[in-house]
């Protein structure tokens, strides 16, 4: 009798297509919970990367900074993972009772995989632990090697945790073409569900963009630190805490497009009415949008490189350069973020004289911001450079020539981004989209070779003196603030143009959502509850941080300590 | 220490509001759930351009490509000084109408691709209902030339094969139907999930009544009535499940399924 009961009370629920949050709404619940869980999914995801990369520059190089870095990362993981765990319960309990019959949809295609998930969050959480509090007793010969193997099973656990995830919102987004309204979900093949045409360009784009994340959070975790700190020491391991964390972050960004470029070609290949009205269509004012907190991003990233040299003696000879660095930069935002394809009516389009203003039309077409990003990107790099070479003089004897050729690379790569955002005025669009791959290869090359020729260049250089880590002002540390609000916001903001893009679908052509909130929101509602979910996301953070570090103890050895940073004496980055 | 966490707070939230406030200053953009368009046989040209206006405009996505003048021919205002889509439809194609072109041009978009542009354009027979379609053409035929579709257009078109598929065909229901609108019983049994609790010819759960002889206890109407109303009666032997069958199945299926899966239950003698 019970049996029946409970099965007839399933039958009940199952039948009920949505369900109801009160002040706030089902969409906006789990909205929140949904972005929330996400961003701290990126940042235990991306964290652990680097931590095992600065554990393993720890061990080889020989340098203790980078092993206790690498152990304040994994700190600030154990504490925000407990957070993502309990963000993805409330997301899945939001999900089974505000949309209880999709989520029945989606459990009858992908419930194997879920419990997969289920068990290797088990693996992940303890290797984890196993990763942290094994940190000091696996700190010598072959049992840090093991200790380092671990890290790299955290992050191989983490990965396809991240799969798995992946493939049921892309799975949405992009359901192989054989599945229909009338497809019984229990008899649709795992593995056909799983391998989606978005799956893979999603999972490359999530595991650049969780390292980017990853960093900001980290820089600006640092940051913090670094303004309440007593101590130089503090100050300077700090200070290079966030020099690191930035680092990684702008690393990481500027390949970020590519792989964006990836998913938006498969989107495209998948279904190009999807494609249109994400970029031409309802969403068109999304993307300026994004180009201007991408400029906010790259901006406010060179401006702390170049109040970074500050504290770099012999910075100040490449000082007059930073004007001209500035300059490219502004033009380059200005230029991406010029409207173009704008879903216009016949009223409007009257009123602009034509299907495009008269003079800013021209700055707004592909060719000329595939031109402007790729032109920002060689310029913070050139940025970067600067700075690697502030406080050395190379002595090699090709050092004249070497610094020559890097130049001639600068202006070659430079040269073939104009020239083909130039020619790409005069060919027909399917040309066009190839001349960006020319224009995108001839900047990672630039960066490649160059950074090559600079690493030998600088063998045996003489110092200048010794960077002053410690020696910043407190403006640069609140541009760390801005870049990490700014890279959370953009993360908020291009998942809403992911999930949105679907429309009225849970699953795309195949599952209608038929609630009261299945029209898609407006960009201006959006951004209320991306600052929203941001605002909760970080305030969660600064107490879990804060949580964290009422049970350690500080990481700092005294001054003059073996490990210690040396009382800022370091010449090196 | 109050201060550096004021400073840090003022400016999370100064760069959270500037963000919003420019996204919020930007034209808004609403993407709509598609309605379904009922129009009768007496509907007028003016009603019928008015509708295609708001399918153009809105659902229809046309916005996005058309008049815009690089994606795809610009319809609204003039193309190359051959001028709005309703003055140039009629002299596309020799033999002929503006009607015709336009129809041929939204069911089978690469028929005739405009000199200089990409074959890109969906077929919107697809994605869009007879009617919707009929109400585009005439207000296409607004711009510039005369409207000459009709009432009597939207019944031809909607025998035609490929319109059969109206947006909001998906398993939830819309405009539509069920099953993507099949009239095949089986198809809407399957869809609607009916299985999930009713038995029927061996297959499906026990939860609630058994089909397979439903015609045997129940006539078409009958049947017609307890999926529209499934509280209007009750199977003896089930009153404690009253109310678990969902009431939402008659809005999810079109007047053609609904007949369609009563006649079939019917015969399950």
């Amino acid at each position: 009798m019970t049996d029946g009961f409970v099965l007839l009370q399933a039958a009940a629920d199952t039948t009920r297509a949505y369900g109801e949050f009160p002040l706030i709404g089902a969409r906006a619940a789990v909205w929140i919970a949904a972005e929330v869980h996400l961003m701290f999914a990126a940042f235990v995801l991306g964290v652990p990367m680097f931590a095992v990369v600065a554990e393993a520059i720890g061990i080889f190089g020989g340098d203790a900074r980078y092993d206790r870095l690498a152990k304040e990362f994994t700190r600030l993981l154990l504490v925000a993972y407990s957070a993502t765990a309990i963000w993805g319960a409330v997301l899945v309990f939001f999900l089974a009772t505000l949309y209880p019959r999709f989520w029945a949809y989606l459990t009858a295609v992908f419930g194997p995989s879920m419990w997969a998930y289920a068990a290797l969050f088990f693996l992940e959480s303890f290797t984890l632990y196993l990763y942290y509090y094994g940190w000091d007793r696996w700190k010598h010969a072959r049992a840090k090697w093991a200790h380092w193997g671990l890290g790299l099973l955290l992050n191989v656990w983490g990965t396809i945790v991240m799969f798995i995830a992946n493939s049921w919102l892309t799975y949405m987004m992009t359901p192989p073409r054989d599945i229909t309204p009338a497809t019984d979900p229990a008899t649709i093949k795992l593995w056909h569900a799983i391998a989606n045409a978005t799956w893979m360009p999603i999972n490359v784009h999530r595991l650049i963009a969780n390292v980017v994340f990853g960093g900001a959070i980290v820089a600006a975790y640092a940051s913090y630190r670094f303004l309440a700190s007593r101590t130089d020491e503090e100050r300077a391991h700090y200070d290079w805490m966030g020099y690191v964390g930035n680092f990684i972050a702008i690393s990481a960004l500027i390949v970020l497009p590519f792989a964006g470029y990836w998913l938006g070609r498969e989107i495209y290949q998948y279904d190009q009415s999807m494609g249109i009205t994400m970029m031409g269509g309802f969403m068109s004012w999304l993307w300026v949008i994004q180009a201007f907190l991408i400029a906010v991003l790259f901006l406010t990233g060179n401006y702390y490189l170049w109040v970074g040299m500050e504290r770099i003696p012999g910075a100040e000879r490449f000082r007059p350069y930073t004007k001209y660095l500035l300059l490219v930069l502004v033009l380059g935002a200005i230029v991406w973020g010029t409207p173009h394809t704008m879903i216009a009516d016949s009223k409007e389009l009257a009123a602009m004289g034509g299907s495009h203003h008269p003079f800013l039309g021209a700055l707004g077409v592909m060719s000329a911001k595939n031109t402007a990003v790729n032109l920002m990107i060689l310029t913070t790099f050139l940025s970067f450079l600067l700075y690697r070479r502030a406080n050395t003089r190379p002595v090699v004897p090709w050092a004249k020539t070497g610094t020559q050729i890097q130049a001639a690379m600068f202006a070659i790569a430079a040269t073939i981004v104009l020239f083909y955002g130039i020619r790409g005025y005069f060919v027909d669009a399917i040309v066009r989209i190839g001349f960006s791959v020319y224009q995108v290869l001839a900047v990672l090359s630039c960066i490649v070779f160059v950074t090559v020729i600079d690493i030998l260049l600088g063998r045996g250089a003489r110092s200048l003196g010794a960077i002053q880590w410690g020696r910043m002002p407190a403006r640069s540390q609140y541009a760390l603030f801005v870049l990490a609000v700014t890279f959370t916001w953009l993360m908020g903001l291009m998942g809403f143009a992911r999930s949105g893009v679907r429309q009225y679908w849970h699953v795309w052509q195949v599952v209608q959502d038929t609630s009261k909130y299945a029209a898609t929101p407006a960009l201006g509602y959006a951004s209320k509850m991306i600052s929203l979910c941001v605002l909760i996301f970080l305030s969660l953070v600064a107490f879990v941080f804060w949580l964290g570090g009422l049970a350690e103890k500080s990481t700092f050895v005294a001054p003059g300590g073996r490990e210690g940073v040396g009382g800022a004496k370091r010449v090196g980055h | 220490m109050w201060v550096t966490n004021a400073k840090v707070v003022a400016i999370v939230l100064g760069t959270l509001a500037l963000y919003t406030l420019i996204a919020n200053k930007i034209p808004q953009v609403q993407s709509e759930v598609p309605q379904t368009l009922t129009l009768g046989a007496n509907v007028t040209s003016e009603q019928l351009v008015a509708a295609g206006e708001k399918v153009f405009n809105g659902i229809g996505g046309c916005t996005t490509c058309h008049g815009l003048g690089t994606r795809a021919p610009n319809l609204l205002t003039d193309e190359q000084g051959t001028g709005p889509i309703g003055a140039r439809c009629g002299k596309r194609e020799a033999g002929k109408s503006c009607k015709q072109y336009l129809y041929e041009s939204l069911d089978n978009p690469t028929a005739y691709i405009v000199s200089g542009y990409q074959p890109i354009m969906p077929v919107m027979t697809r994605q869009l209902s007879p009617e919707q379609i009929w109400a585009v053409i005439a207000y296409l035929e607004s711009q510039g030339g005369i409207v000459d579709v009709t009432g009597s257009d939207i019944p031809a078109a909607a025998a035609a094969p490929a319109a059969s598929t109206a947006p909001g065909g998906g398993a939830a229901g819309g405009g539509g139907g069920l099953a993507g609108g099949s009239t095949d019983p089986k198809a809407i049994i399957q869809a609607a999930g009916c299985l999930a609790c009713h038995k029927l010819d061996g297959q499906g759960q026990v939860i609630a009544p058994d089909l397979t002889h439903v015609g045997s206890r129940r006539d078409a109407e009958s049947i017609r009535k307890k999926i529209l109303d499934p509280t209007s009666s009750i199977a003896p032997g089930y009153e404690k499940l009253a109310g678990i069958m969902p009431k939402t199945f008659g809005a999810m299926m079109n007047a053609s399924q609904l007949e369609a899966l009563a006649q079939y239950l019917a015969a399950h003698k």
